[in-house]
């Protein structure tokens, strides 16, 4: 029927091997998947994995569980030390994701690979067989709108990808995948980005994939009760090994969150009751523009006091980002006034606002929050160089530092190797322990944090939102930025949700509603008033 | 990637000792050596023959030795006046212009005393200090440009301090030419010689700048891994973001290292000009000395901002400099020769950086079958 051989090591394929395919039929089987990374971390560890046409199988697991690895070797990025892939019962073995595409399979990425200033058209050709001599445009734009059609999204080929929203983007990757012949589509943190009304879009669409008989794999570590509303099995990976397999209709949140982290995890984090306290911040009026010049941030207002939380609610590019960064001294506001605990900070210093009792843990941690080729004690250093206990008449006690990290070490149970390996060498969860302990050990009185979560596993989310309570109980005030209403609703004492600048509302917790937020920051729900 | 059954694997290094760097670098200079060797053994030349009269000159025989160690304080000042701005993460190429601003500078002090025409009445450590501090002063001040517009408005660096050095070198001949107020008597396109009192002593045989030298490798090694303002240095040239998010002021960081680099460029052009017996004076062929400051650009590269590690290398490249031109004139080897030597040098050097970052596993492959056939 179809044949493959070797020469030179590429794969040839004589013939369509997605004929007939039936659904039920195995069409991707990984046996015994493993894979060593230099200094002996096992990330995989014999995995076996199935798909069959039709289904939807998640795989979930923890930051470091060996979910990315996985990932990767599917789609040919990194090759295993041992196993064996099949496709469709034909051993293959990629050598790049351009053999993997060609065996069918399809990836979206969390961290999306589109070209911002092509357009959606161009993005989807580009690697396509058909984007060599002439392009035929028309003929391309008929077809990929034809898929869209088919699968319920809504894309507008011509749009340039910048001006997308999150998850616009994610569609025209998705759409990108099955352009390509995708018949194994697998989504890294599909609904990560995504408001409520998208999540159910999406979910919507997958459906109709699976009608078609493709195969859906989903990677996810955050939104468990994702898993359980879109897939019909999930493998649970831990520590690089398939520790369970289960049917998603015979189980629970409470269950795989514990079988995942390997303890039983609480999803109902303790909000003690606080009496707030003094203001800690008041902001007037404040506006300021993003990258590209325009206002972003338009005259907004709110106080937060000592003991309380307030969650900023949005999605992506509502201005949050701009509001934090304005808040710290980072971005240079247009308008308004920052008063902090009385005193006009407006125009001070980050470095003044450090020293004042601010803290700034950044949604961009790698770039902003962390300096990559820097040991965890210089990392810790960031927070203290101009600290009179650690700078002694110009010199760093860095004695002294590598104690204090190895407390935030200790503290915050970060997985290390010890102080003085480069930061770049943690995981994203252990990472992010370190930027919020390296904070939180200077017992800010306002702590602003930009999507403390975001991208985090179970575990990790849980111990982070645990700590910002308990700095809530020491009496700080917390401006929470996050793109998750679940999160923003367990843990804050206020609610503004954000819309193209403007914080839509103030909501006390005991009165928020999700779908009443949620269609705030989607942008339907701007007259309360009335 | 396999070879005779062999697979090779490029691995990430994450840590590398101190002692292992070291050893990496005299492979790459035993290895760019046997490399040039094949161009002497085409011209029909001894290699070992020429590399025994370019070290024993350079490095054994007292004359040489003097004409290195001259070499080596000016290169390795040169490369201080890189290296301080490259931790920053910020390019100063501007060390031939910051070093004839300097000499001309220290030649200033003597001029203002009247050392040009006559003696001069103050003592000599008065006049070696207030030449040093002009000196510093100057070239620290032509450098701050280049560092306040790129603190200010992100002018690119190297753009600038590239264009400075024209400028530079314009004044230079400016003042020491055609009836510029610094030029010799004698009317020889050169300025006028510092008389006795101006010009630095010596100790045990050598310039006092290589004190200099080994005062300021203690000073930045001190700065940088002990000291909060290294610390900021360091930080802002990993990661501008970060540093800023840190509270740490890009405009007072660029500034701040381009004055310290310009000033030890400085430092370098007092240096050769008023410190190296039998010179004392600004010589008409400058431009030499500008080119040679660039070497000091590829010795902070080749010891990455190390301030100890810059040391041997400014050290050797100084001596390969002197013994490379001695055997050339005295073998009759080709134009160009001792230069093309520092060049496959230095390529070597910085190629066999690659293995500070990697290191290759070898293991013996077993058998594997990539596709299996099926029908």
């Amino acid at each position: 029927m179809f044949r493959t051989k070797k020469k030179n090591g590429d794969i040839e394929l004589h013939g369509d091997i997605w004929k007939h395919i039936q659904p039920g039929e195995v069409v991707l089987d990984a046996q015994g998947i493993t894979k060593r990374y230099p200094g002996g971390v096992l990330a995989n560890d014999h995995i076996d994995f199935k798909i069959k046409a039709g289904e939807i199988h998640a795989i979930l697991g923890e930051n470091g569980a060996g979910k990315t690895t996985l990932m990767s070797i599917l789609f040919g990025l990194l090759q295993p030390d041992e196993g064996e892939i099949y496709v469709r019962g034909l051993k293959v073995r990629f050598r790049s994701p351009e053999d993997a595409i060609k065996m069918g399979i399809g990836m979206v990425h969390q961290h999306r690979k589109l070209v911002p200033a092509h357009t959606v058209l161009e993005n989807i050709l580009l690697g396509h067989p058909k984007s060599r001599g002439v392009l035929k445009l028309k003929e391309v734009e008929d077809e990929v709108m034809a898929l869209a059609e088919r699968y319920g999204f809504e894309i507008d080929p011509r749009a340039r990808v910048w001006q997308l929203t999150e998850g616009e983007k994610q569609v025209a990757e998705i759409v990108k995948a099955l352009y390509r012949g995708a018949k194994i589509l697998i989504l890294d943190e599909p609904t990560s980005a995504l408001t409520p009304l998208e999540t159910d879009r999406l979910l919507e669409s997958i459906e109709t994939m699976t009608q078609d008989a493709l195969g859906v794999v989903p990677f996810i570590t955050h939104k468990l009760p994702v898993v359980l509303s879109i897939s019909e099995k999930v493998t649970i990976l831990r520590k690089g090994r398939v520790v369970d397999r289960l049917n998603t209709a015979e189980t629970t949140e409470q269950i795989l969150a514990q079988r995942m982290v390997g303890r039983p995890v609480i999803f109902n984090l303790q909000k003690q009751p606080i009496e707030p306290g003094e203001p800690v911040i008041q902001v007037e009026e404040l506006s300021a523009k993003n990258n590209k010049g325009v206002m972003a941030l338009n005259k907004v207002s709110f106080t937060v006091r000592e003991g309380e939380i307030l969650g900023v609610a949005g999605v992506a590019g509502n201005g949050q980002h701009e509001l934090a960064e304005t808040l710290f001294g980072l971005r240079e506001a247009k308008g308004g006034r920052i008063l902090f605990r009385g005193q006009d900070i407006t125009q001070a210093s980050v470095l003044d606002r450090w020293k004042l009792g601010m803290g700034y843990t950044p949604s961009e941690r790698t770039e902003v929050g962390s300096i990559p080729d820097f040991s965890l004690v210089e990392n810790v250093t960031m927070n203290y160089y101009f600290d009179n206990r650690y700078n002694h008449r110009g010199f760093l006690d860095y004695g002294g530092l590598r104690k204090l990290t190895e407390q935030v070490i200790d503290e915050f149970d970060v997985a290390t190797p010890g102080p003085d390996v480069p930061i770049r060498t943690l995981s994203g969860g252990n990472l992010q322990k370190v930027i919020l302990g390296r904070v939180l050990s200077r017992h800010p009185k306002l702590v602003i944090a930009n999507l403390p979560a975001q991208g985090l596993d179970v575990g990790a989310t849980e111990f982070v939102q645990r700590k910002l309570l308990e700095a809530r109980s020491q009496k700080a005030a917390v401006i929470l930025i996050s793109e998750d209403l679940d999160e923003v609703l367990s843990l804050s004492d206020w609610i503004a949700p954000m819309y193209e600048g403007e914080i839509v509302d103030m909501i006390p917790a005991e009165k928020a509603q999700k779908d009443i937020i949620g269609a705030m920051i989607a942008g339907l729900h701007q007259e309360r008033e009335s | 990637m396999t070879l005779g059954g062999y697979e090779f694997r490029l691995q990430r290094r994450a840590t590398l000792p101190g002692w292992k760097a070291a050893l990496f670098s005299i492979l790459a200079v035993l290895f760019g050596l046997a490399l040039f060797s094949i161009i002497f053994l085409q011209a029909g030349q001894n290699p070992v023959e020429i590399y025994k009269q370019i070290f024993s000159y350079a490095f054994l025989n007292s004359y040489g030795v003097r004409l290195t160690i001259s070499r080596f304080i000016f290169l390795a000042l040169a490369s201080y006046a890189f290296i301080i701005p490259a931790q920053a993460g910020l390019w100063n190429i501007g060390m031939p212009g910051q070093l004839y601003l300097g000499a001309l500078a220290s030649f200033g002090v003597v001029y203002l005393m009247g050392g040009k025409t006559g003696e001069i009445t103050a003592s000599q450590p008065v006049i070696i200090l207030l030449m040093l501090t002009a000196a510093m002063l100057a070239a620290g001040l032509f450098g701050a440009i280049a560092g306040f517009l790129k603190g200010k408005w992100g002018v690119n660096e190297i753009v600038v301090t590239m264009m400075l050095n024209f400028i530079a070198f314009y004044f230079v001949a400016f003042m020491i030419k055609d009836g510029g107020p610094f030029m010799n008597l004698g009317g020889r396109g050169e300025s006028f010689e510092l008389p006795e009192a101006a010009r630095a002593p010596m100790t045990g045989g050598f310039p006092i700048t290589l004190w200099i030298v080994f005062i300021l490798m203690v000073m930045l090694q001190v700065l940088f891994s002990r000291m909060g303002l290294g610390y900021q240095i360091r930080a802002f040239g990993k990661s501008p973001a970060a540093a800023r998010y840190a509270g740490i002021k890009p405009f007072m960081i660029a500034v701040l290292v381009f004055s310290l680099g310009g000033a030890i460029a400085g430092l370098s052009g007092y240096h050769y000009f008023a410190a190296v017996p039998g010179v004392y004076k600004i010589a008409r062929t400058y431009g030499y000395f500008g080119d040679l400051a660039f070497y000091g650009v590829i010795c902070g590269l080749i010891s990455l901002g190390n301030p100890v590690a810059t040391l041997p290398v400014a050290l050797l490249f100084g001596g390969l400099s002197i013994g490379g031109r001695y055997a050339q004139g005295k073998l009759h080897l080709g134009f160009g020769v001792d230069y093309a030597l520092m060049g496959v040098l230095m390529i070597s050097l910085v190629a066999f950086q690659f293995f500070y970052n990697y290191q290759i596993l070898i293991t013996k492959k077993e058998k594997k079958l990539d596709v299996a056939i099926s029908d």
